[in-house]
């Protein structure tokens, strides 16, 4: 090739001699534009100047002209080049070419040159390859991707031709065809946090205009987690906002705590705003089966476009009275203008209990010797003898030779689970259209437990006319739940299986169940529970809302908008007759409830640009009614087990219906005002209503105020690469949560009957001075971007003071009442929270990192006097202590020799091995006086960092949390560890380690029966719930462009994902995280609850 | 349709709607002073409702409990699970002392609510029957704490423990009322004994009076009834199968569905069919006590599948039986114990009634603890035994329990938000 050119030119040289100095004759075959230039000189004597780095992508020249004009001649050279030219005297200028739009362009005339291919390369601003940039050509539907070494190619692309490129995290970039075939097109990444838009209360705002904390997260492909609901998608992500699991079970409800504990009563959840629709958070069954269930897991987590949480006052306070404990606002996927994408995604995996191994139990062996050595024990301590009316026989294995059985092997499984879905992004100008669909079958690890769910969601929107815009969200869902009874429950399967005695089975020879309680088997059967009982929840929501805007005048828009979140749920739980609470004739209880929100929302909107002043301001109003209507009938006797409905019991033991309304009236307004971008000012404020408090107390006010300074765009700011914004917040915000809808009110209830005829009685005296539980809350943060945006930091201190707790304040039963819902106590939290990211290349790796750590304190600041109160066997709300204290007896050893015993204790039973607790105040009686709080269910600091690489086209994600300093309370052990106080198994390393004789434990006691001491709430069952657990660990794969393009997708990356692979701790149980009590003043209590699952997962997401 | 039209339909269907309304009332309540005297009878049931639901069920049988008749069925040592209950944070002691509180504040509130209606027959026979429930509660409180709070009217003030002989006296003031204002067991009530009448206060008065030693009157009240010839020693078939008979004086009907005393639940087994928790069993004692032909015993325990169960309320887990709140048989033995050696034909009478011989005891400590025997038989389960050994001073011998625990500890709970409320001796301070 180089021979032939040079061959040419050298032809060209010749031929030259005969030109006429202001034309040319050339003839030459890819031919470098230098030489083309020098050739001019040569020929015509004309300087040709440019710029070397400005050719040197020019592709080079094909031309054979004999005796052209040199103006022709340049314009033939340059056609196919991004380069333009002018003459000026006797020197030709070589410059860039402007990029007007091709009709715009003064030589419409000529004809466009043919299209041509064009073979490019993506890189970053560094010049390192991206793999996997969607290139499109704009206004077409032809779309490619980029492969592993950044290249592409598209064939016949016309000139002037504008290709886009998108790639997740950097700047869209849309460049422009002009002759160049082969293009190096770099992106810019994006300029980090600080340039995206985060939605807030009743808007959106950009992350640089911002002046309150707000949190936010983007689900994506490479992040993603098998949840079922949009609560679990935030665990771990954010500072401040703490999100515990109930159970492994599917479908069951989380905890969210955001900014610690922000109330006394209910379980604190912050307040879900879905669409625009601030929805009611409440257990989804109706049945209690041992656990809640939640009804976020009606959404479908991958429509959902960003999860917001509103965490200081200044940005909540605009939901007023319901905002106290945060407010997490979802939003949905919207269409987009351009070209359809229709995307399928397919998850496939495996589930199971992990880490059973930690409560293994006694084999029959040892759980004898145990045994024998209790019951040992309590005769010789009685000193009966054999004979005596009182003397117990020891126990014998009742099936010798034959194997141990595995109980929780028979109850327990490796679980299946399926998913796919589909979405279509499309839209025009004026139309937007986002369409889902998702089929989801999870199987719990239990036996028996499966969740199905059907998700269909439009969203869509559209513009009537220059003065109006319309749409609607809509979401339709239905979940059927087949659960099993949790740990709550007295047939719980975890707490039925794993302290069954080892010999014992649960089928007779004869293929009958053995009955629990009964000599052939200590506790329900755990299998004859799951098979003889039919409990499904069957859950259909739709949630929604309707909307139009009208643009009143250029800076002033009108939005009314219609959402409404219909609930019906219809709960049932089937015993046959085979069950034990069948009763020999079969039980069914059916639960229905027919749940509505409606809420209608008017808001006016005022933008307006003053010179170097943004303003922004929202004036509203809403109505919101809830309406719980329910039904419930419970009956008995069944001919067989197959008939399943109410209408054949024999019998009807209960029949209920329940109707119970309220509503909120609400006005409200803010204004955002920015001045040069530099100066942020924020106020809002809100008015509500509520029909739950007494017309005098009703109205509740809740103002904010936050102020931000972007310090780094005064011209004093030195670091061009640095951005940085401190600001500052404080507000109101109230709660009502947990009240019932008409408590102010003192009322006679009915239902209270005897011998069939109607009663009634006093069933409140109604407190008329009820009124909102208000939070002030002070909040400053700053944030940071360092290096480019390569280190981004977010820190935020605040302090929340709680007053007017509202609380169920414990009464004298002497007044008839043992407690009132009232206000009263206060108390504060603070805190601190840091979000420190980074975004890093390494060549082709690039390593994007978020971490978040929260130390976050509570403290009852006033409650009813100084004293300890106690709630539950074990917890106590005391003033100047944490909310969440454990309050027990603290253990202090074993007794080694029965001289150590105190004369008071050894009188009723106590002897050496047995468990010493302090005496707090001496008087030789352990009783509440010697309780003391000993730990505290919330942690010191919790958080979580996700790691995200890419590597040419593989992606790995890998997701840590963490939690360090809470004390969960391991009440199972007060079952597994009795060693011999009843005859349920124990746990293997509590029947090795127990006191056998002077020297042999000092932690765990002797085996005795029939005395309880050692199996009171103490510390010996508290431990430490600290934990770093590898949250999920995502590995994709994007199949390349050229692989694709024939098989007409535009996107194809296969996974493999693994949730909960690994969990450091201390805690002796299966998970620290898990919790039986929801409501803060009982958190971080195990009693032996299913644990959260390990799960692999294998899935496609393809993009046509 | 222009934007001003398009907001002024916005704006109309706000008002239209109702869009601000925030005034919502109940729809299973009303509102405490809308009674009026057509709500009598609703008023009336829901007292009866009260007082048989809110001490919880286990208030029934409290002092077998803590009498050494029943034991927790995984079984131990009798003397433990006493000192386990009888602690000052033991849940069910505070239980106990909420629900007879709860009980008497909607006695009390019946009281209040008739002084402001106008006088009738129906609202005499119903104070009557609010006069007896105080009692019986009063009496549960008093056997139980001793010296109790004493309300006369629903208050929400602190008040202190007033002194038990006082707290008798209101007990035998009510009591003499109810003799007065009830309604008759066979003109009124048509001898339908699941509700209160006269001859049951009467009843209860005979049980009052022996507990303070006033053996003289007690023996008096229980002749009187017995000899109303209202009533008559019935069999154990009858009394604890649901069924027609001319023994119980006064029962809580306790129907499935207007119940939360489901009793049975607590002594059956799951082998059992018609299936039960078991949570309680009777004591190795309990289960030797009665004699071989005794007509009692098939009705009141049973060993099932090996498993030793209290077989006086019947129904399981299928449903609620009624709990007998005084009965004859105790007239009987009050009646007995109460004359001395005189009442020795009413402890034959009964001891025949069961399809026992007569006794012939040798001395006035023999017969007392014949009677006593006889009572731990005929009661058991009934909520009987701690009390008879308290007052008869036989608790500390007989359980081997702290001379303390023959009172309740008041409950911390209690006390905690009331700090007016001492503590019983000996429970810490």
């Amino acid at each position: 090739m180089k021979l032939t050119a040079l061959l040419f030119i050298v032809f060209g040289l010749q031929l030259s001699l005969t030109a006429s100095p202001q034309s040319i004759t050339f003839s030459g075959e890819g031919v470098k534009l230098e030489k083309v230039f020098a050739e001019i000189k040569a020929q015509t004597g004309f300087l040709v100047v440019y710029n070397y780095r400005m050719i040197r992508d020019a592709s080079p020249v094909t031309i054979s002209v004999q005796n052209e004009p040199l103006h022709s001649f340049m314009e033939k050279v340059l056609s196919k080049q991004s380069l333009d030219f002018s003459i000026q005297n006797k020197t030709i200028f070589i410059k860039r070419k402007l990029e007007t739009p091709v009709k715009n362009s003064p030589r419409e005339d000529i004809p466009a040159p043919p299209p041509a291919d064009i073979n490019g390369k993506i890189t970053d601003e560094n010049g390192a390859p991206l793999a996997g940039a969607t290139i499109r050509v704009k206004g077409t539907d032809r779309v490619t991707a980029s492969d592993i070494n950044g290249n592409f190619s598209l064939t016949g692309v016309p000139d002037g031709a504008v290709l886009v490129i998108t790639y997740v995290g950097y700047a869209t970039k849309e460049y422009t065809v002009r002759g160049n075939s082969t293009p190096v097109i770099s992106l810019e990444k994006l300029d980090a946090k600080l340039g995206e838009v985060v939605i807030v209360g009743y808007g959106f705002q950009k992350r640089r205009d911002v002046s309150a904390a707000i949190a936010s997260f983007k689900p994506t492909e490479e992040n993603a987690r098998p949840v079922l609901s949009p609560d679990q998608l935030i665990q771990g992500r954010m500072p401040g906002v703490q999100v515990s699991a109930g159970s492994g079970s599917p479908g069951s409800s989380n905890r969210v705590a955001v900014r610690g504990i922000g109330s006394l009563s209910a379980t604190n959840e912050p307040l879900y705003v879905i669409d625009g629709i601030p929805v009611v958070q409440q257990n989804a069954a109706l049945i209690n089966m041992g656990e809640n269930m939640n009804p976020l897991a009606l959404l479908n987590p991958n429509d959902i476009e960003s999860v917001e949480v509103l965490k200081d006052a200044a940005s909540a306070a605009i939901y007023g009275s319901r905002a106290t404990n945060g407010v997490i606002i979802i939003t949905t996927k919207s269409g987009k203008a351009g070209k359809a994408k229709f995307t399928v995604d397919y998850t496939t995996g495996i589930q199971q209990v992990p880490y059973l191994n930690k409560v293994k139990m006694a084999g029959s062996d040892l759980y004898l010797e145990v045994i024998n050595e209790a019951i040992d024990n309590y005769n010789m301590q009685n000193n009966y003898k054999p004979g005596d009316n009182n003397y117990m026989l020891r126990k014998e294995n009742p099936y010798p030779g034959l194997p141990d059985t595995d109980w929780m092997d028979l109850v327990l499984r490796t679980a299946k689970t399926q998913s796919i879905g589909f979405s279509i992004t499309s839209g025009t100008d004026k139309t937007k259209l986002y369409i889902s669909g998702n089929y989801l079958n999870q199987e719990g690890a239990v036996l028996t437990q499966k969740f199905e769910r059907y998700t269909t969601r439009l969203n869509i929107s559209h513009q009537l006319n220059d003065w109006l815009e319309f749409g609607a969200n809509t979401n339709f869902s239905f979940s059927h739940n087949d659960r099993v009874p949790g740990s709550n429950l007295g047939s719980t399967i975890m707490a039925r299986a794993l302290p069954q005695r080892p010999f014992d089975r649960p089928f007779k020879p004869n293929g009958e169940y053995y009955v629990g309680g009964t000599e052939d088997l200590i506790y329900h059967n755990p299998i004859q529970i799951l098979n003889e009982e039919n409990t499904f929840l069957n859950t259909h929501r739709v949630l929604g809302n309707f909307y139009g805007t009208i643009k009143l005048t250029q800076d002033i828009s009108f939005k009314s908008s219609f959402g409404a979140d219909l609930t019906y749920t219809r709960d049932n739980v089937h015993y046959n007759e085979k069950h034990p609470y069948g009763t020999g004739v079969g039980r069914l209880n059916d639960l229905r409830r027919f749940y509505t929100n409606v809420l209608w929302e008017n808001t006016l909107n005022y933008n307006k640009n003053f010179n170097k002043l943004d303003v922004n301001a929202l004036a509203g109003y809403s109505y919101q009614k809830l309406t719980n209507s329910t039904i419930g009938i419970d009956g008995r006797g069944f001919p067989s087990p197959s008939f399943d409905v109410l209408s054949v019991a024999s019998e009807i033991t209960e029949a209920t219906t329940g109707l119970s309304e309220s509503a909120l009236l609400s006005l409200f307004g803010r204004a955002n005002l920015s001045w040069d971008g530099k100066y942020l000012l924020s106020l809002s404020l809100r008015a509500d209503g509520s029909s739950k408090f007494a017309p005098d107390n009703r109205w509740g006010y809740f103002p904010a105020v936050s102020a931000g300074w972007n310090i780094s765009n005064e011209e004093f700011w030195g670091w061009q690469h640095t951005q940085a914004k401190i600001r500052a917040s404080y507000g109101a915000t109230g709660n009502q949560d947990g009240i019932s809808s008409y408590a102010y009110q003192a009322q006679m209830s009915g239902g209270r009957n005897y011998g069939l005829q109607s009663g009634i009685a006093v069933s409140t005296n109604g407190n008329y001075d009820l009124t909102w539980e208000t939070a002030r809350q002070f909040d400053v943060g700053i944030d940071l971007s360092l290096l480019k945006g390569k280190l981004n930091i977010t820190a935020d201190y605040f302090i929340k003071n709680t007053d007017n707790l509202l609380y169920s304040k414990p009464e004298a039963a002497t007044s008839g009442f043992t407690s009132i819902i009232s206000n009263i106590g206060s108390m504060r939290n603070t805190g601190l929270e840091f979000l420190v990211s980074t975004n890093l290349n390494f060549g082709q790796l690039q390593w994007t990192s978020e971490f978040n750590i929260s130390f976050v304190k509570n403290k009852l600041t006033s409650l009813i006097g100084d004293d300890a109160l106690l709630i539950g066997a074990n917890r106590t709300l005391k003033v100047g202590e944490e909310v969440g204290s454990h309050y027990i007896y603290r253990m202090l050893g074993i007794y080694q020799d029965d001289k150590d015993v105190p004369a008071s204790f050894y009188a009723s039973g106590v002897r050496a091995g047995d468990v010493i607790y302090e005496d707090v105040d001496n008087n030789g009686i352990i009783d509440v006086n010697d309780r003391q709080i000993v730990g505290s269910s919330n942690p010191d600091f919790y958080g979580g960092w996700n790691n995200s690489f890419r590597y040419k086209n593989f992606d790995l994600n890998f997701f840590f949390t963490y939690s360090y300093g809470s004390e969960v309370y391991a009440s199972y052990r007060l079952t597994t560890e009795r060693l011999g106080n009843a005859f349920m198994n124990i746990a293997e390393k509590a029947a090795k380690e127990r006191w056998t004789g002077p020297g042999t434990s000092n932690t765990t006691p002797r085996a005795i029966y029939g005395y309880t001491w050692n199996t009171q709430n103490s510390t010996r069952f508290l431990e430490d719930g600290s934990f770093i657990r590898l949250r999920s660990v995502n590995l994709g794969y994007t199949v390349p462009a050229s692989v694709l393009s024939k098989l007409r997708m535009s996107r194809v990356r296969v996974f493999v994902q693994g949730d909960n692979l690994f969990l450091l701790t201390n805690y002796s149980g299966m998970d620290p995280e898990v919790t039986s009590d929801f409501d803060p003043q009982f958190m971080s209590q195990d009693n032996l609850i299913l644990p959260q699952l390990r799960v692999i997962n294998f899935g496609v997401n393809i993009s046509f | 349709m222009n934007r001003h039209i398009f907001l002024s339909f916005v704006f109309s269907a706000i008002v239209l709607a109702g869009c601000t309304k925030l005034d919502f009332y109940p729809h299973s309540s009303v509102s405490p002073e809308s009674v009026s005297e057509k709500d009598l009878d609703p008023l009336l049931h829901g007292m009866y409702n009260a007082v048989q639901n809110f001490p919880g069920r286990e208030s029934y049988i409290m002092y077998d409990l803590v009498g050494g008749n029943l034991i927790s069925s995984g079984g131990g040592n009798v003397l433990a699970f006493i000192n386990n209950i009888l602690r000052t944070d033991y849940a069910m002691v505070g239980n106990n002392w909420d629900g007879y509180y709860r009980a008497l504040y909607q006695v009390n509130n019946v009281l209040q609510v008739l002084e402001r209606l106008p006088d009738s027959d129906k609202k005499t026979k119903i104070a009557g029957v609010a006069h007896f429930f105080r009692a019986y509660i009063y009496y549960n409180l008093t056997t139980r704490w001793g010296d109790v709070p004493l309300l006369r009217v629903n208050t929400t003030e602190k008040p202190f423990r007033t002194d038990q002989a006082e707290v008798w006296k209101f007990i035998e003031e009510d009591l003499l009322a109810a003799m007065e204002k009830a309604p008759t067991f066979s003109g009124d009530l048509k001898s339908n004994f699941y509700y209160v009448s006269r001859e049951a206060a009467q009843a209860l008065m005979a049980r009052v009076k022996l507990a303070q030693g006033k053996n003289e009157e007690a023996a008096e009240y229980a002749e009187n009834v017995i000899n109303s010839g209202l009533f008559q020693l019935d069999s154990f078939e009858k009394i604890f199968r649901k069924q027609g008979n001319r023994e119980v004086i006064f029962a809580f009907e306790n129907l499935t569905e207007e119940s939360s005393i489901t009793l049975s639940t607590l002594f059956y087994t799951y082998a059992h069919p018609v299936k039960g928790s078991y949570v309680y069993k009777p004591t190795d004692d309990v289960m030797n006590m009665y004699e071989p032909d005794d007509n009692r015993k098939a009705m009141s325990i049973d060993t099932y599948s090996s498993l030793n169960v209290i077989n006086k309320y019947p129904s399981g887990q299928a449903g609620t039986d009624p709990v007998v709140i005084v009965r004859l048989g105790e007239m009987y033995l009050i009646s007995a114990e109460a004359q001395g050696l005189n009442g020795l034909d009413r402890l034959n009478e009964l001891r025949s009634a069961r399809n026992l011989g007569p006794v012939s005891p040798a001395n006035p400590e023999e017969y007392q603890e014949m009677v006593a025997l006889e009572r731990r038989r005929e009661l058991l389960a009934e909520g009987f035994r701690w009390f008879d050994l308290v007052r008869t001073g036989k608790a500390v011998s007989e359980l081997g329990i702290e001379p303390f625990r023959t009172k309740f500890p008041i409950p911390d709970y209690e006390r905690l938000v009331n700090p007016n409320l001492t503590q019983n001796i000996g429970y810490g301070e």
